[in-house]
Protein backbone atom coordinates (compact mmCIF):
# COMPACT_ATOMS: atom_id res chain seq x y z
CA UNK A 1 0.00 0.00 0.00
CA UNK A 2 1.36 3.65 -0.80
CA UNK A 3 1.27 5.47 2.58
CA UNK A 4 3.12 8.37 1.56
CA UNK A 5 3.41 11.63 3.12
CA UNK A 6 0.31 13.75 1.58
CA UNK A 7 -0.40 17.06 1.22
CA UNK A 8 -2.42 19.89 2.05
CA UNK A 9 -4.98 21.25 -0.70
CA UNK A 10 -6.53 23.93 1.19
CA UNK A 11 -2.93 24.88 2.76
CA UNK A 12 -2.28 25.52 -0.64
CA UNK A 13 -5.75 27.11 -1.16
CA UNK A 14 -4.53 29.30 1.69
CA UNK A 15 -1.72 30.46 0.20
CA UNK A 16 -1.61 31.51 -3.70
CA UNK A 17 -4.92 33.38 -2.36
CA UNK A 18 -2.26 35.49 -0.06
CA UNK A 19 -0.29 35.61 -2.78
CA UNK A 20 -2.76 36.50 -5.58
CA UNK A 21 -4.56 39.14 -2.88
CA UNK A 22 -1.32 41.11 -3.03
CA UNK A 23 -0.87 40.94 -6.74
CA UNK A 24 -4.24 41.94 -7.48
CA UNK A 25 -6.57 44.43 -5.98
CA UNK A 26 -9.58 43.87 -6.65
CA UNK A 27 -9.57 40.08 -5.77
CA UNK A 28 -12.23 39.03 -3.25
CA UNK A 29 -12.54 36.43 -0.97
CA UNK A 30 -15.96 34.75 0.82
CA UNK A 31 -16.57 32.10 2.69
CA UNK A 32 -19.58 30.12 4.16
CA UNK A 33 -18.27 30.08 7.80
CA UNK A 34 -15.75 27.51 6.89
CA UNK A 35 -12.96 29.50 6.16
CA UNK A 36 -10.83 27.66 8.94
CA UNK A 37 -11.46 24.51 7.24
CA UNK A 38 -10.93 25.47 3.66
CA UNK A 39 -7.97 27.78 3.81
CA UNK A 40 -9.39 30.68 2.83
CA UNK A 41 -8.30 31.94 6.93
CA UNK A 42 -4.98 33.36 5.45
CA UNK A 43 -6.32 35.58 3.14
CA UNK A 44 -8.70 36.28 5.70
CA UNK A 45 -5.70 37.54 8.00
CA UNK A 46 -4.03 39.29 5.28
CA UNK A 47 -6.55 40.90 3.57
CA UNK A 48 -9.48 41.79 6.40
CA UNK A 49 -10.89 44.14 4.22
CA UNK A 50 -11.42 42.26 1.48
CA UNK A 51 -12.78 38.95 3.26
CA UNK A 52 -16.35 38.37 3.54
CA UNK A 53 -17.78 36.04 6.15
CA UNK A 54 -21.78 35.50 4.67
CA UNK A 55 -22.52 32.94 7.19
CA UNK A 56 -23.42 29.64 6.61
CA UNK A 57 -25.24 30.48 3.53
CA UNK A 58 -24.15 28.93 0.69
CA UNK A 59 -27.31 30.15 -1.96
CA UNK A 60 -26.20 34.04 -0.83
CA UNK A 61 -22.51 32.90 -1.09
CA UNK A 62 -22.52 32.81 -4.66
CA UNK A 63 -24.93 35.12 -5.75
CA UNK A 64 -23.57 37.71 -3.42
CA UNK A 65 -20.26 36.35 -5.33
CA UNK A 66 -22.22 37.40 -8.25
CA UNK A 67 -22.89 41.06 -7.01
CA UNK A 68 -19.15 41.67 -6.43
CA UNK A 69 -18.03 40.45 -10.24
CA UNK A 70 -20.68 42.80 -11.77
CA UNK A 71 -19.31 45.43 -9.69
CA UNK A 72 -16.40 44.65 -11.23
CA UNK A 73 -14.39 42.89 -8.45
CA UNK A 74 -12.68 39.57 -9.07
CA UNK A 75 -14.78 36.96 -6.37
CA UNK A 76 -13.45 33.61 -5.07
CA UNK A 77 -15.94 32.18 -3.12
CA UNK A 78 -14.70 28.88 -0.71
CA UNK A 79 -17.22 26.28 0.87
CA UNK A 80 -17.22 22.61 1.30
CA UNK A 81 -18.26 21.59 -2.28
CA UNK A 82 -20.52 19.32 -0.99
CA UNK A 83 -22.62 22.41 0.25
CA UNK A 84 -21.34 24.56 -2.59
CA UNK A 85 -23.93 22.13 -4.59
CA UNK A 86 -26.82 23.05 -2.89
CA UNK A 87 -26.47 26.53 -4.89
CA UNK A 88 -26.00 25.00 -8.20
CA UNK A 89 -29.19 26.91 -9.29
CA UNK A 90 -27.79 30.32 -8.23
CA UNK A 91 -24.50 29.37 -10.33
CA UNK A 92 -26.80 28.24 -13.20
CA UNK A 93 -28.94 30.77 -13.32
CA UNK A 94 -26.90 33.78 -12.14
CA UNK A 95 -23.13 33.29 -12.38
CA UNK A 96 -23.27 30.76 -15.93
CA UNK A 97 -26.22 32.72 -17.30
CA UNK A 98 -24.55 35.97 -17.04
CA UNK A 99 -21.05 34.03 -17.83
CA UNK A 100 -20.50 36.16 -14.98
CA UNK A 101 -15.99 35.94 -13.67
CA UNK A 102 -16.77 34.16 -10.53
CA UNK A 103 -14.51 31.61 -9.44
CA UNK A 104 -15.91 29.09 -6.86
CA UNK A 105 -13.54 26.64 -5.01
CA UNK A 106 -14.88 23.39 -3.44
CA UNK A 107 -12.96 21.70 -0.64
CA UNK A 108 -13.37 18.46 0.80
CA UNK A 109 -14.99 17.38 -2.25
CA UNK A 110 -14.21 13.40 -3.31
CA UNK A 111 -13.27 11.11 -0.11
CA UNK A 112 -11.07 13.51 1.48
CA UNK A 113 -13.01 14.21 4.33
CA UNK A 114 -12.45 10.97 4.83
CA UNK A 115 -14.04 10.99 8.70
CA UNK A 116 -16.94 13.09 8.23
CA UNK A 117 -18.96 10.68 5.61
CA UNK A 118 -21.49 10.17 3.61
CA UNK A 119 -22.87 13.95 3.73
CA UNK A 120 -19.32 15.27 2.97
CA UNK A 121 -18.25 13.03 0.04
CA UNK A 122 -19.56 14.92 -2.76
CA UNK A 123 -19.07 12.21 -5.45
CA UNK A 124 -21.40 14.30 -8.44
CA UNK A 125 -20.09 18.04 -8.32
CA UNK A 126 -18.14 17.34 -11.89
CA UNK A 127 -21.01 16.32 -13.06
CA UNK A 128 -23.27 19.02 -11.46
CA UNK A 129 -20.66 21.64 -12.65
CA UNK A 130 -19.91 20.07 -16.48
CA UNK A 131 -23.11 20.62 -17.36
CA UNK A 132 -23.49 24.35 -16.98
CA UNK A 133 -22.18 26.15 -20.20
CA UNK A 134 -19.26 28.47 -20.60
CA UNK A 135 -18.23 26.99 -16.62
CA UNK A 136 -14.59 25.74 -16.88
CA UNK A 137 -13.98 22.93 -14.24
CA UNK A 138 -10.50 22.07 -12.81
CA UNK A 139 -9.19 19.72 -10.47
CA UNK A 140 -5.86 19.72 -9.27
CA UNK A 141 -3.29 16.88 -8.54
CA UNK A 142 -1.78 18.05 -5.91
CA UNK A 143 -1.02 21.02 -3.75
CA UNK A 144 1.86 22.64 -5.95
CA UNK A 145 -0.67 22.02 -8.84
CA UNK A 146 -3.12 23.80 -6.95
CA UNK A 147 -1.41 27.17 -6.33
CA UNK A 148 -0.46 26.95 -10.40
CA UNK A 149 -4.08 26.10 -11.43
CA UNK A 150 -5.74 28.54 -9.06
CA UNK A 151 -3.55 31.66 -10.24
CA UNK A 152 -4.23 30.43 -14.25
CA UNK A 153 -8.09 30.26 -12.86
CA UNK A 154 -7.50 33.53 -11.70
CA UNK A 155 -5.38 35.39 -13.68
CA UNK A 156 -6.12 33.83 -16.67
CA UNK A 157 -9.78 32.32 -17.17
CA UNK A 158 -12.75 34.91 -17.59
CA UNK A 159 -15.79 33.78 -16.92
CA UNK A 160 -17.54 30.70 -14.07
CA UNK A 161 -14.87 28.29 -12.82
CA UNK A 162 -15.30 25.89 -10.51
CA UNK A 163 -12.32 24.13 -8.92
CA UNK A 164 -12.55 20.80 -7.08
CA UNK A 165 -10.16 20.20 -4.15
CA UNK A 166 -10.12 17.70 -1.92
CA UNK A 167 -8.91 18.23 1.78
CA UNK A 168 -5.55 17.43 3.11
CA UNK A 169 -5.24 14.04 0.96
CA UNK A 170 -3.04 15.45 -1.73
CA UNK A 171 -0.31 12.67 -2.41
CA UNK A 172 2.05 14.18 -4.11
CA UNK A 173 2.61 13.97 -8.37
CA UNK A 174 4.81 17.76 -9.14
CA UNK A 175 7.63 18.96 -8.04
CA UNK A 176 8.31 22.82 -7.49
CA UNK A 177 8.69 24.22 -10.94
CA UNK A 178 7.14 21.35 -12.56
CA UNK A 179 3.16 22.71 -12.34
CA UNK A 180 4.70 25.27 -14.80
CA UNK A 181 4.32 22.82 -17.71
CA UNK A 182 0.17 22.78 -16.71
CA UNK A 183 -2.17 24.68 -18.57
CA UNK A 184 -5.54 24.96 -18.10
CA UNK A 185 -7.25 23.29 -20.78
CA UNK A 186 -4.33 21.27 -21.81
CA UNK A 187 -3.86 17.63 -20.48
CA UNK A 188 -0.29 17.11 -19.17
CA UNK A 189 1.27 13.53 -20.07
CA UNK A 190 3.10 12.43 -17.11
CA UNK A 191 4.23 9.22 -18.40
CA UNK A 192 3.78 7.39 -21.79
CA UNK A 193 2.86 3.97 -21.94
CA UNK A 194 1.62 1.81 -24.41
CA UNK A 195 -0.79 -0.81 -22.73
CA UNK A 196 -2.94 1.46 -21.41
CA UNK A 197 -3.68 5.39 -20.44
CA UNK A 198 -5.14 6.27 -17.24
CA UNK A 199 -6.71 9.95 -17.63
CA UNK A 200 -7.10 11.05 -13.90
CA UNK A 201 -7.97 14.25 -12.36
CA UNK A 202 -7.21 15.44 -8.46
CA UNK A 203 -5.83 13.07 -5.91
CA UNK A 204 -6.28 10.11 -8.19
CA UNK A 205 -3.36 11.24 -10.70
CA UNK A 206 -0.64 10.22 -7.98
CA UNK A 207 -3.38 6.84 -7.10
CA UNK A 208 -2.30 6.07 -11.25
CA UNK A 209 1.20 6.74 -10.94
CA UNK A 210 1.44 4.27 -7.88
CA UNK A 211 -0.86 1.86 -9.63
CA UNK A 212 0.98 2.21 -13.22
CA UNK A 213 4.26 1.12 -10.96
CA UNK A 214 2.86 -1.57 -9.21
CA UNK A 215 1.59 -3.00 -13.45
CA UNK A 216 5.31 -2.34 -14.58
CA UNK A 217 7.08 -4.25 -11.58
CA UNK A 218 4.18 -7.09 -11.49
CA UNK A 219 3.17 -7.35 -14.72
CA UNK A 220 5.51 -5.71 -17.18
CA UNK A 221 3.02 -3.35 -18.72
CA UNK A 222 3.39 -0.05 -19.71
CA UNK A 223 0.44 2.17 -18.67
CA UNK A 224 0.87 5.90 -18.97
CA UNK A 225 -0.48 8.78 -16.61
CA UNK A 226 -2.43 11.75 -17.88
CA UNK A 227 -3.50 14.39 -15.79
CA UNK A 228 -6.53 15.52 -16.76
CA UNK A 229 -7.18 18.45 -14.48
CA UNK A 230 -9.67 20.43 -16.64
CA UNK A 231 -12.66 18.41 -17.13
CA UNK A 232 -14.16 21.69 -18.70
CA UNK A 233 -13.31 22.31 -21.39
CA UNK A 234 -11.88 19.03 -21.95
CA UNK A 235 -8.48 18.41 -24.19
CA UNK A 236 -10.43 16.32 -26.52
CA UNK A 237 -7.75 16.41 -28.96
CA UNK A 238 -5.02 15.51 -27.05
CA UNK A 239 -7.50 12.82 -25.53
CA UNK A 240 -8.07 11.27 -28.40
CA UNK A 241 -4.34 10.96 -29.86
CA UNK A 242 -3.29 9.46 -26.70
CA UNK A 243 -6.41 6.49 -25.95
CA UNK A 244 -5.73 5.92 -29.81
CA UNK A 245 -2.06 4.96 -29.41
CA UNK A 246 -3.10 2.61 -25.93
CA UNK A 247 -5.06 -0.39 -26.26
CA UNK A 248 -6.97 0.06 -23.30
CA UNK A 249 -8.32 3.64 -21.95
CA UNK A 250 -8.61 4.41 -18.39
CA UNK A 251 -10.32 7.22 -16.79
CA UNK A 252 -10.19 7.51 -12.77
CA UNK A 253 -11.57 9.90 -10.51
CA UNK A 254 -12.78 10.17 -7.13
CA UNK A 255 -16.97 10.47 -8.10
CA UNK A 256 -19.41 9.09 -8.94
CA UNK A 257 -18.77 6.80 -12.39
CA UNK A 258 -21.28 9.05 -13.66
CA UNK A 259 -21.11 12.05 -15.13
CA UNK A 260 -17.23 12.73 -14.49
CA UNK A 261 -13.99 13.07 -15.96
CA UNK A 262 -15.06 8.90 -17.38
CA UNK A 263 -18.29 10.38 -19.13
CA UNK A 264 -16.66 13.32 -20.78
CA UNK A 265 -13.81 10.55 -22.01
CA UNK A 266 -16.28 8.30 -23.15
CA UNK A 267 -17.94 11.26 -25.18
CA UNK A 268 -15.20 12.58 -26.98
CA UNK A 269 -13.64 9.14 -27.54
CA UNK A 270 -17.55 8.01 -28.96
CA UNK A 271 -18.11 10.94 -30.92
CA UNK A 272 -14.42 10.76 -32.69
CA UNK A 273 -14.99 7.19 -33.16
CA UNK A 274 -12.17 5.78 -31.35
CA UNK A 275 -12.21 2.32 -31.04
CA UNK A 276 -9.55 1.75 -27.81
CA UNK A 277 -11.93 0.38 -25.21
CA UNK A 278 -12.37 2.26 -22.11
CA UNK A 279 -12.38 1.44 -18.74
CA UNK A 280 -14.49 4.26 -16.58
CA UNK A 281 -13.03 4.05 -12.61
CA UNK A 282 -15.14 6.00 -9.99
CA UNK A 283 -15.98 5.41 -6.23
CA UNK A 284 -17.28 2.00 -6.56
CA UNK A 285 -19.81 3.24 -3.90
CA UNK A 286 -23.52 5.63 -4.86
CA UNK A 287 -22.32 7.19 -1.30
CA UNK A 288 -19.43 7.21 0.73
CA UNK A 289 -18.48 6.42 4.12
CA UNK A 290 -16.80 7.82 7.79
CA UNK A 291 -13.37 5.89 7.99
CA UNK A 292 -10.40 6.33 9.82
CA UNK A 293 -8.00 7.40 7.24
CA UNK A 294 -7.87 8.46 3.58
CA UNK A 295 -5.85 4.85 2.55
CA UNK A 296 -8.82 2.84 4.17
CA UNK A 297 -11.68 5.05 2.89
CA UNK A 298 -9.74 4.63 -0.82
CA UNK A 299 -9.86 1.05 -0.34
CA UNK A 300 -13.51 0.91 0.52
CA UNK A 301 -14.28 2.56 -2.88
CA UNK A 302 -12.39 0.32 -4.75
CA UNK A 303 -9.78 3.62 -5.89
CA UNK A 304 -6.53 2.32 -3.86
CA UNK A 305 -3.53 1.79 -6.25
CA UNK A 306 -3.80 -2.12 -5.61
CA UNK A 307 -7.53 -2.44 -6.46
CA UNK A 308 -6.60 -0.05 -9.82
CA UNK A 309 -3.88 -1.75 -10.86
CA UNK A 310 -6.13 -5.47 -10.32
CA UNK A 311 -8.61 -3.76 -12.29
CA UNK A 312 -6.57 -2.44 -15.00
CA UNK A 313 -4.74 -5.51 -15.19
CA UNK A 314 -7.61 -7.77 -15.44
CA UNK A 315 -9.10 -5.27 -18.10
CA UNK A 316 -5.68 -6.35 -20.47
CA UNK A 317 -5.77 -9.73 -20.03
CA UNK B 1 -50.98 35.86 -24.25
CA UNK B 2 -51.14 35.62 -20.03
CA UNK B 3 -48.46 36.66 -17.96
CA UNK B 4 -48.05 37.73 -14.88
CA UNK B 5 -50.06 40.79 -15.69
CA UNK B 6 -51.08 41.25 -11.30
CA UNK B 7 -47.41 40.82 -10.92
CA UNK B 8 -46.58 43.37 -13.56
CA UNK B 9 -49.58 46.21 -12.03
CA UNK B 10 -48.58 46.02 -8.89
CA UNK B 11 -44.89 46.66 -10.06
CA UNK B 12 -45.20 49.48 -12.42
CA UNK B 13 -45.55 52.36 -9.67
CA UNK B 14 -42.33 51.19 -8.17
CA UNK B 15 -40.70 50.87 -11.31
CA UNK B 16 -41.82 54.22 -12.20
CA UNK B 17 -40.31 55.56 -8.97
CA UNK B 18 -37.29 53.63 -9.31
CA UNK B 19 -36.25 54.31 -13.31
CA UNK B 20 -38.19 57.67 -12.99
CA UNK B 21 -37.01 60.51 -9.68
CA UNK B 22 -34.74 57.49 -7.94
CA UNK B 23 -31.74 56.86 -10.81
CA UNK B 24 -32.33 60.45 -12.25
CA UNK B 25 -31.84 62.09 -8.70
CA UNK B 26 -28.95 60.20 -7.61
CA UNK B 27 -27.11 61.15 -11.14
CA UNK B 28 -28.00 64.77 -10.64
CA UNK B 29 -26.32 64.63 -7.27
CA UNK B 30 -23.51 62.38 -8.23
CA UNK B 31 -24.39 58.99 -6.82
CA UNK B 32 -24.30 55.99 -9.11
CA UNK B 33 -28.45 54.23 -8.46
CA UNK B 34 -28.39 50.64 -9.51
CA UNK B 35 -31.90 48.79 -10.03
CA UNK B 36 -32.02 44.89 -9.56
CA UNK B 37 -35.20 43.37 -10.49
CA UNK B 38 -35.32 40.27 -8.55
CA UNK B 39 -39.21 39.47 -9.44
CA UNK B 40 -38.15 38.99 -12.79
CA UNK B 41 -41.33 38.29 -13.89
CA UNK B 42 -43.02 41.65 -13.58
CA UNK B 43 -40.62 42.74 -16.91
CA UNK B 44 -43.67 43.68 -18.82
CA UNK B 45 -43.98 46.78 -16.37
CA UNK B 46 -39.98 47.79 -16.94
CA UNK B 47 -41.15 47.05 -20.45
CA UNK B 48 -43.98 49.31 -20.51
CA UNK B 49 -41.98 51.89 -18.49
CA UNK B 50 -39.18 51.67 -20.74
CA UNK B 51 -42.09 52.37 -23.92
CA UNK B 52 -43.51 55.08 -22.02
CA UNK B 53 -40.19 56.61 -21.66
CA UNK B 54 -39.39 56.23 -25.34
CA UNK B 55 -36.58 53.94 -25.09
CA UNK B 56 -38.21 51.42 -26.22
CA UNK B 57 -40.60 51.62 -29.68
CA UNK B 58 -44.46 49.70 -29.33
CA UNK B 59 -43.33 47.91 -32.29
CA UNK B 60 -40.48 46.27 -30.26
CA UNK B 61 -42.90 45.65 -26.77
CA UNK B 62 -44.63 43.60 -29.51
CA UNK B 63 -41.45 40.64 -30.06
CA UNK B 64 -41.89 40.54 -26.18
CA UNK B 65 -40.98 36.69 -25.45
CA UNK B 66 -40.33 36.01 -28.74
CA UNK B 67 -36.90 33.81 -29.28
CA UNK B 68 -35.12 36.71 -30.46
CA UNK B 69 -36.26 39.37 -28.86
CA UNK B 70 -34.07 40.95 -26.54
CA UNK B 71 -37.41 41.72 -24.41
CA UNK B 72 -37.31 38.23 -22.43
CA UNK B 73 -40.57 37.12 -20.37
CA UNK B 74 -37.58 37.44 -17.78
CA UNK B 75 -35.12 40.47 -18.14
CA UNK B 76 -31.38 39.57 -19.70
CA UNK B 77 -28.85 41.96 -18.34
CA UNK B 78 -27.34 43.65 -21.09
CA UNK B 79 -29.36 43.55 -23.35
CA UNK B 80 -31.94 45.46 -22.10
CA UNK B 81 -31.35 49.79 -20.97
CA UNK B 82 -31.39 49.72 -17.04
CA UNK B 83 -31.22 46.09 -16.70
CA UNK B 84 -28.49 44.47 -14.54
CA UNK B 85 -29.09 41.72 -13.70
CA UNK B 86 -30.95 38.23 -15.58
CA UNK B 87 -33.47 37.48 -13.28
CA UNK B 88 -36.45 35.03 -13.41
CA UNK B 89 -35.27 32.52 -10.27
CA UNK B 90 -36.86 34.21 -7.50
CA UNK B 91 -34.83 34.92 -4.15
CA UNK B 92 -31.66 36.18 -5.47
CA UNK B 93 -31.50 39.83 -6.28
CA UNK B 94 -31.31 40.68 -2.46
CA UNK B 95 -27.77 38.39 -2.50
CA UNK B 96 -26.74 40.01 -5.83
CA UNK B 97 -27.27 43.88 -4.37
CA UNK B 98 -25.25 43.60 -1.30
CA UNK B 99 -22.36 42.28 -3.58
CA UNK B 100 -22.83 45.77 -5.68
CA UNK B 101 -22.86 47.31 -2.68
CA UNK B 102 -19.88 45.96 -1.13
CA UNK B 103 -18.00 46.42 -4.65
CA UNK B 104 -18.64 49.92 -4.05
CA UNK B 105 -17.40 50.08 -0.42
CA UNK B 106 -14.54 48.33 -1.17
CA UNK B 107 -13.78 51.04 -4.40
CA UNK B 108 -15.08 54.12 -2.48
CA UNK B 109 -17.10 54.98 -4.82
CA UNK B 110 -21.01 56.35 -3.68
CA UNK B 111 -23.56 53.91 -5.50
CA UNK B 112 -27.22 52.81 -3.92
CA UNK B 113 -28.75 49.42 -5.03
CA UNK B 114 -32.58 49.01 -4.57
CA UNK B 115 -33.79 45.62 -4.98
CA UNK B 116 -36.89 44.93 -6.42
CA UNK B 117 -38.38 42.18 -4.32
CA UNK B 118 -42.22 40.49 -4.67
CA UNK B 119 -44.07 39.13 -1.97
CA UNK B 120 -44.40 36.02 -2.49
CA UNK B 121 -40.78 35.99 -3.08
CA UNK B 122 -40.23 35.92 0.19
CA UNK B 123 -40.88 32.63 0.94
CA UNK B 124 -37.33 31.98 -0.32
CA UNK B 125 -34.85 31.44 1.97
CA UNK B 126 -32.33 33.04 0.66
CA UNK B 127 -33.66 36.46 0.97
CA UNK B 128 -33.63 35.54 4.99
CA UNK B 129 -29.76 34.52 4.29
CA UNK B 130 -29.03 37.87 2.44
CA UNK B 131 -30.87 40.44 4.96
CA UNK B 132 -29.02 39.32 7.34
CA UNK B 133 -25.66 39.64 5.60
CA UNK B 134 -26.75 43.16 4.91
CA UNK B 135 -27.31 43.97 8.39
CA UNK B 136 -24.37 42.85 9.19
CA UNK B 137 -22.25 44.25 6.94
CA UNK B 138 -24.18 47.41 7.57
CA UNK B 139 -25.19 48.12 3.85
CA UNK B 140 -26.75 51.09 4.36
CA UNK B 141 -26.41 51.61 0.53
CA UNK B 142 -29.25 48.89 -0.01
CA UNK B 143 -32.41 49.17 -0.33
CA UNK B 144 -34.97 46.78 -0.83
CA UNK B 145 -38.26 47.66 -2.38
CA UNK B 146 -41.25 44.93 -1.44
CA UNK B 147 -44.28 44.71 -3.44
CA UNK B 148 -47.08 43.91 -1.41
CA UNK B 149 -49.19 43.20 -3.04
CA UNK B 150 -50.84 39.76 -0.94
CA UNK B 151 -51.02 37.78 -3.66
CA UNK B 152 -48.59 34.73 -4.87
CA UNK B 153 -48.99 32.25 -7.61
CA UNK B 154 -51.38 29.64 -5.71
CA UNK B 155 -53.65 32.82 -4.02
CA UNK B 156 -53.22 35.06 -0.90
CA UNK B 157 -50.17 35.27 0.54
CA UNK B 158 -51.10 34.68 4.24
CA UNK B 159 -53.06 31.72 2.99
CA UNK B 160 -49.86 30.14 1.08
CA UNK B 161 -47.30 30.85 3.62
CA UNK B 162 -47.36 33.61 6.31
CA UNK B 163 -45.34 36.73 5.88
CA UNK B 164 -46.88 38.44 8.71
CA UNK B 165 -45.54 40.15 10.96
CA UNK B 166 -43.90 41.65 7.62
CA UNK B 167 -42.45 44.96 8.78
CA UNK B 168 -41.03 43.72 12.60
CA UNK B 169 -39.82 40.93 10.46
CA UNK B 170 -37.33 43.34 8.77
CA UNK B 171 -36.64 45.24 11.93
CA UNK B 172 -36.03 41.81 13.69
CA UNK B 173 -33.47 41.49 11.14
CA UNK B 174 -31.76 44.50 11.84
CA UNK B 175 -33.74 47.12 8.98
CA UNK B 176 -34.73 50.12 8.89
CA UNK B 177 -38.50 49.82 7.26
CA UNK B 178 -40.27 52.37 5.49
CA UNK B 179 -44.47 51.53 4.96
CA UNK B 180 -46.15 53.47 1.84
CA UNK B 181 -48.85 53.00 0.19
CA UNK B 182 -48.84 52.70 -3.76
CA UNK B 183 -48.48 55.84 -5.51
CA UNK B 184 -46.00 56.93 -7.86
CA UNK B 185 -44.85 60.28 -5.41
CA UNK B 186 -45.04 58.67 -2.13
CA UNK B 187 -42.79 55.77 -3.70
CA UNK B 188 -40.43 58.18 -4.66
CA UNK B 189 -40.17 60.05 -1.19
CA UNK B 190 -39.76 56.84 0.13
CA UNK B 191 -36.79 55.77 -1.82
CA UNK B 192 -35.35 59.41 -0.62
CA UNK B 193 -36.04 58.87 2.76
CA UNK B 194 -34.08 55.28 2.45
CA UNK B 195 -31.35 57.43 1.22
CA UNK B 196 -30.94 59.60 3.92
CA UNK B 197 -30.54 56.07 6.73
CA UNK B 198 -27.14 55.85 7.65
CA UNK B 199 -25.75 52.26 9.49
CA UNK B 200 -28.89 50.00 8.00
CA UNK B 201 -30.24 48.47 5.12
CA UNK B 202 -33.51 49.92 4.18
CA UNK B 203 -36.95 47.92 3.13
CA UNK B 204 -39.49 49.90 1.45
CA UNK B 205 -42.46 47.69 2.05
CA UNK B 206 -45.23 49.44 -1.09
CA UNK B 207 -48.51 47.84 0.21
CA UNK B 208 -51.32 47.15 -3.02
CA UNK B 209 -54.88 48.54 -1.70
CA UNK B 210 -56.98 45.03 -1.49
CA UNK B 211 -54.04 43.78 -0.24
CA UNK B 212 -52.39 42.49 2.25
Amino acid sequence: MLEVRLGSYRRALGEVLVELGRELRDLVVLDADTPKSTGSIAFAEAFPERFINVGISEQDLVSMAAGLAIGGKVPVATAFAAFLMRAWEQVRNTVARMGLNVKLVGTHAGLSAHLDGASHQVLEDVALMRALPNTTVIAPADAEAVKELIRQAVTGVRGPTYVRLGRDNAIPVYRRGEVRNLRVGHVNVIEDGEDAVIFAHGPMVGVALAAARILKHSEGLSVGVVDAHTIQPLDSDAVVKLAKRANLAVTLEEHRPVGGLGSAVAEVLTSSKVSTPLLRLGVGKAFGASARSYWDLLRYAGLSPEEVARRVGGALT
Amino acid sequence: MPWHVESSLSAINIIAALYGFWVPAGVREGIERLVVISKGHCSLALYSWLVEVGVLSDAELRTFATPSSRLQAHPEAGRVPGVITSTGSLGQGLSIANGLAMAARLDGIRREVAVLLGDGELDEGQVWEAAATAATLRLDNVVAVVDRNGFQHTGRTEEVKVKEPLRSRWEAFGWHVIEVRQDVGRIAAALEEASRIVGKPVAVIVISDGGA
